[in-house]
């Protein structure tokens, strides 16, 4: 095994690019052979994938490998301070429908995009909730994430459609939480969700 | 040496539940906390083998204290009712700037220190059992000062390292930090851990913790090398898996380390992995 230690002129740790991780344009700041470029890279990295592979319709309206979304966006998630956390694809839906690409948004990318951010959520949160109740397309359109209940199960997303449609979600999105894994506790109001 | 496996989705049990029936692991490792909706007395009667707890998520070094309290309350029941072999977390960044970080990041070794130590100890106070911490697979310098500060944290606040062998050997290949820069820490510890790494996908390629591949023939060498080291009464390996889930690669791993660590295994001579 080779030691990779070669060509470093001065010491390095992760602490130092922290502003890096999660911003591509920062990956400019350091040249492309140095092993902080290759961080920078593996870490943001992480966020594609995270993206593309859950939700691969997006890769019908962007190019290929992603960029002309993945990149702007990112960008303005650091400008809005957005923390990247269960709701990374919620805020991925509301720069769509800001950006170049909003007339090729489908109803269908746009649940699936909300389907994950609930399936992050239920793998994610370590609260006592046991679900997450996500605003749909619409007033009477629900997406609802369940942490695994037993030990051979995932994590559920399920999508319902109420009869009674329930009062104007917040925009963007709502979310409220239930304790249990069924939707009978009743409407507890919305909370708009974080950024 | 007890040999045991991950078990963190609940999609991979059939493969856990075939290597308990095969022999070939002596108990499970729960990554705990993506476990915590389901009813205790399901998850306690899961399997009938010892379990080690593995905690991936309470970020106790940066998280707030009354999520802590709330997770550490569910911890703590899971904890008594199943008595696991051992209970470990996770010493890395989670967040910056309240950003996550979705790759984790090292912390600074010296500059956290203080912020560390502290919240090891109420961290330890709130679950109740000694922690074990496990060491970041370094991909830049500050690898360096890692086995001194997993020394002093465990003097100063009584903590265990859970040791991972092929993090060491990450952090040897990407930054150069002496895998016996940590025979003291390995002398000390009861519970380890070892997985597959890959190399990142630009160059100069970087070792990726990725828990994805077969163990690589250095990780092996280290862990023949220190044989004895690894070996002492209680001791446990947890073999790492999250992708690729191969049955027969795995059982080849896990039989490679079985033999390593068989009663009757010749130990070779204690000598520094070859580069």
């Amino acid at each position: 095994m080779t030691v990779m230690t070669q060509g470093r002129a001065e010491r390095l740790i992760d602490a130092n690019l922290l502003e890096a991780l999660t911003v591509p344009a920062r990956q400019g700041d350091y040249p492309r052979e140095s092993r902080a470029f290759v961080r920078i890279d593996t870490s943001l990295r992480i966020y594609w994938h995270t993206l593309f592979d859950i939700c691969p319709g997006l890769l019908e309206l962007s190019s290929p490998d992603g960029l002309s979304i993945f990149r702007p966006f990112m960008a303005w998630a650091a400008d809005e301070g957005l923390s990247l956390n269960w709701t990374y694809y919620l805020w991925v839906d509301v720069w769509l429908r800001r950006s170049p690409f909003a007339g090729r948004v489908t109803p269908e990318l746009r649940l699936s995009l909300i389907g994950a951010s609930a399936a992050r959520w239920a793998t994610g949160d370590r609260s006592e909730a046991g679900g997450i109740v996500l605003s749909g397309l619409d007033a009477a359109d629900l997406v609802c994430g369940w942490k695994a209940r037993s030990i051979d199960a995932g994590r559920q997303i399920e999508r319902i459609e109420l009869e009674d449609p329930l009062p104007a979600a917040p925009e963007p999105f709502g979310f409220f939480t239930v304790p249990g894994g069924e939707l009978d506790g009743g409407f507890p109001g919305w909370t708009p969700i974080p950024r | 040496m007890k040999i045991g496996f991950n078990f963190t989705l609940g999609e991979t049990l059939p493969l856990v539940r075939s290597l308990l029936a095969s022999g070939r692991i002596d108990y499970v490792e729960l990554l705990i906390d993506n476990f915590l909706a389901i009813p205790e007395e399901e998850l306690a009667a899961g399997f009938d083998v010892p379990v080690g707890f593995h905690i991936m998520f309470s970020k106790f070094i940066e998280n707030d204290a009354v999520a802590l309290d709330s997770l550490a309350s569910r911890l703590r029941r899971l904890i008594d009712r199943m008595s696991p072999l051992y209970v470990s977390d996770h010493v890395a960044r989670f967040t910056h700037d309240g950003r996550q970080l979705y790759h984790l990041a090292e912390i600074d070794y010296a500059a956290d220190y203080g912020r560390v130590r502290e919240r090891v100890d109420w961290w330890q106070q709130r679950l109740g059992r000694r922690l074990f911490l496990e060491n970041y697979p370094s991909i830049l310098d500050g690898g360096h000062d890692a086995p001194a500060f997993f020394e002093r944290l465990c003097r100063d606040t009584g903590c265990g390292v859970l040791f991972d062998a092929s993090n060491a050997v990450c952090a040897h290949l990407n930054c150069g930090v002496p895998l016996e820069a940590w025979d003291g820490i390995i002398d000390a510890a009861s519970h380890f851990h070892t997985a597959g790494y890959n190399l990142s996908i630009l160059q100069p390629h970087l070792v990726l913790d990725t828990h994805d591949r077969a163990l690589s023939d250095a990780t092996m060498a280290f862990l023949e090398s220190r044989r004895e080291r690894f070996d002492t009464p209680g001791a446990t390996m947890t073999y790492e898996r999250d992708d690729n889930f191969d049955e027969l690669d795995i059982a080849s791993d896990l039989d490679r380390l079985r033999a390593l660590f068989a009663d009757d295994a010749v130990a070779p001579p204690v000598e520094r992995a070859a580069p």
